[in-house]
């Protein structure tokens, strides 16, 4: 135990001289949360629509001015002909094209049956999805007002005057994000982020640099015991992270005001039981990295793998099976469910006690296994 | 005389796949003695250095250090043992006191013990005004002494000194063989490793390598005489060289 509070005065002088290592304690957080959580959202804001007017009456251009009413679109180009509008899909410059053709007022005054073509760029499938379900339903409200101009159906029928037409009501309410901010989805996510890749850098590079230099083959002569060399970086980097995971928690309230429903305690303490599980993983490849490099290569691929797998951007209850099963592994994946649930519904104990649980045991196994891996000798 | 042994070697085998790195050797090193470790680079030396100092095991062959089977007990050899290896160790971004107290505490020391033992060792290598300079910032042959203290700050039984000088300039080497000297008069057996023949006659007892096998073991002035040889360098010369050339 003594032995442990030297090591411990050690790790915590050498990097406290190191202003590098301080620098990217401080900074990564505030950077992380400042960029990242504001710049990553699904919602779709701005959609340039390309419009190809054949018809040029009233009615199509009444039909455009709604569209750009909308918040979503922007008409960006209006082209003479599909294959012009085509071409504008394939540069990127339209995100959707309008086709009117030349018909199009003559079918809605009965002539014909009045018809609309939409092309979208389908590359990014949500993005298509939600372009498409946008414009979809600026088309049906317009069409309504048409039957009601005309006359198809009765002008003073109450419903059709506050906007729907006869049929099921469906109101909805949004629980836990009332107002969809994307930034409430995306900042306890960025938080596991922020601490996944603190954590295991860090250590990683703190034990590889130890090897590079040789210091690591004085320590191994020494009789100090496997667990007491590991215990002690441990608790360093423990400490580090759960003090990064305050800073980002502090900057999320200053700058995006994101609430916070749960339990603060409960929270740090998940990612307590997280960061022993990702240390121990690093540990675990520092062992087999004998460079900076080689842990860096390692540590990043698996990085990446477990924040990607991890739900942060989609559900990984939508993924296919056998990524449900690696999620088992994932710590990432268990912490990303914990904070959301946490901080936005204010879920309990009782509600995450399971994850908690799987975390516990991944955080041991990942410990043991570090520690059988990690070598006294050369 | 029956001389106290401190390090037996028997038969010690070593085999990296096909490659045998030690290929039975067999020695004794007394307690107290200077004993001085020499052989080609490549011959063996610093993978039978590893297996004495518990960081490595040896594949077959008996070796006890400080009383202790090297194949059985690698950890409580450490205790027994300071250790100072050709690449300098001690770490850069910590000051002289902080190595000291690191490697005092390791050992199981407090800081009661440490505190006065530190004092006195700076006092001693006049490094008083260097306590709480950082060690990159050190010349190299003041680096290499201050190892050398950390290594014995302890009290070990051996010390093993792995090309503890090189790099260094003559008169530090000549301050840190004199040290060597006082670490031996206390008691300390020192096992040394080197590439500096001058520094080899100042041995109690040399034993020379060459391709995994030990080819001679006495005192200095014994091989002269048995080789017929002037110096150490030409004895080296004569018979560390390797049958064959490799590479």
């Amino acid at each position: 135990m003594k032995k442990l509070l030297f090591l411990l005065r050690k790790e915590f002088r050498q990097i406290r001289r190191n202003r590098f290592m301080i620098r990217a304690i401080i900074a990564v957080p505030i950077l992380q949360m400042l960029i990242f959580v504001p710049a990553i959202t699904f919602e779709i804001k701005r959609i340039d629509l390309a419009v190809i007017d054949n018809d040029r009456s009233q009615a199509s251009r009444e039909l455009v001015s709604k569209l750009t009413g909308s918040s979503f679109f922007v008409v960006t180009a209006t082209p003479a002909t599909v294959t012009e509008a085509e071409s504008m899909l394939l540069s990127g410059d339209a995100d959707i094209a309008l086709v009117i053709p030349p018909d199009f007022s003559r079918g809605l005054a009965g002539v014909t049956t009045p018809r609309l073509q939409v092309l979208a760029d389908a590359v990014n499938a949500s993005t298509a999805q939600l372009s498409w379900s946008y414009i979809t339903s600026v088309i049906r409200d317009f069409n309504r007002e048409v039957i009601i101009s005309t006359g198809m159906i009765p002008a003073n029928m109450a419903a059709i005057r506050t906007g729907s037409l006869p049929g099921i009501s469906v109101s909805p309410r949004y629980w836990y994000n009332p107002k969809l901010n994307y930034k409430y989805y995306m900042l306890p996510g960025m938080l596991v982020i922020l601490i996944t890749v603190i954590g295991l850098m860090m250590i990683g590079f703190n034990l590889v640099r130890e090897k590079e230099s040789g210091t690591i083959e004085q320590i191994n002569v020494t009789p100090i015991m496997k667990w007491q060399l590991i215990v002690s970086r441990i608790i360093l980097f423990f400490i580090i992270g759960l003090f990064d995971l305050a800073l980002g928690l502090g900057i999320g309230w200053l700058a995006f005001n994101i609430p916070f429903e749960g339990s603060l305690l409960l929270f740090f303490a998940c990612a307590a039981i997280f960061l022993v599980a990702v240390l121990g993983l690093a540990l675990f490849f520092s062992t087999m990295a004998s460079t900076q490099q080689q842990f860096l290569f390692i540590a990043f691929f698996f990085v990446m793998v477990f924040i990607l797998m991890s739900g942060i951007f989609t559900p990984t209850e939508s993924m296919p099976l056998w990524a449900q099963q690696f999620n088992l592994v994932n710590p990432v994946a268990y912490l990303m469910r914990i904070n959301r649930m946490v901080m936005l519904k204010g879920s309990g104990f009782s509600e995450i006690m399971r994850d908690m649980a799987m975390l516990t045991i991944l955080a041991l196994s990942y410990l043991s296994l570090a520690i059988r891996a990690y070598r006294k000798r050369a | 005389m029956e001389r106290d042994k401190v390090i037996e070697v028997k038969d010690l085998v070593k085999r990296f796949g096909t490659f045998t790195a030690n290929d039975h050797l067999t020695f004794d090193v007394w307690r107290g003695e200077i004993f001085g470790f020499l052989g080609a680079n490549g011959a063996g030396k610093t993978t039978a250095i590893r297996i004495l100092c518990g960081l490595s095991r040896p594949t077959s062959g008996r070796v006890m250090v400080a009383g202790i089977d090297a194949s059985q007990k690698p950890e409580e050899i450490k205790k027994r043992i300071g250790y100072m290896s050709q690449r300098f160790s001690l770490y850069e971004d910590l000051t002289v006191s902080e190595n000291i107290e690191l490697y005092g505490g390791i050992y199981g020391m407090s800081m009661k013990e440490i505190v006065p033992r530190r004092e006195a060792l700076l006092e001693k290598l006049s490094f008083t005004s260097y306590g709480d300079m950082l060690i990159r910032a050190l010349p190299l042959g003041l680096k290499q002494k201050l190892a050398f203290s950390v290594a014995i700050f302890h009290d070990p039984e051996i010390v093993f000194l792995d090309e503890p000088t090189s790099g260094v300039d003559p008169i530090t080497r000549r301050q840190f063989w004199e040290m060597i000297y006082e670490t031996a008069s206390r008691g300390i057996t020192v096992f040394v490793t080197t590439h500096y023949m001058d520094e080899a006659s100042y041995c109690d007892r040399i034993s020379i390598m060459s391709e995994g096998r030990i080819v001679a073991l006495d005192s200095p002035s014994a091989l002269l005489r048995q080789y017929g040889t002037a110096s150490v360098e030409e004895l080296f010369v004569k018979i560390a060289r390797p049958q064959k050339i490799r590479e």
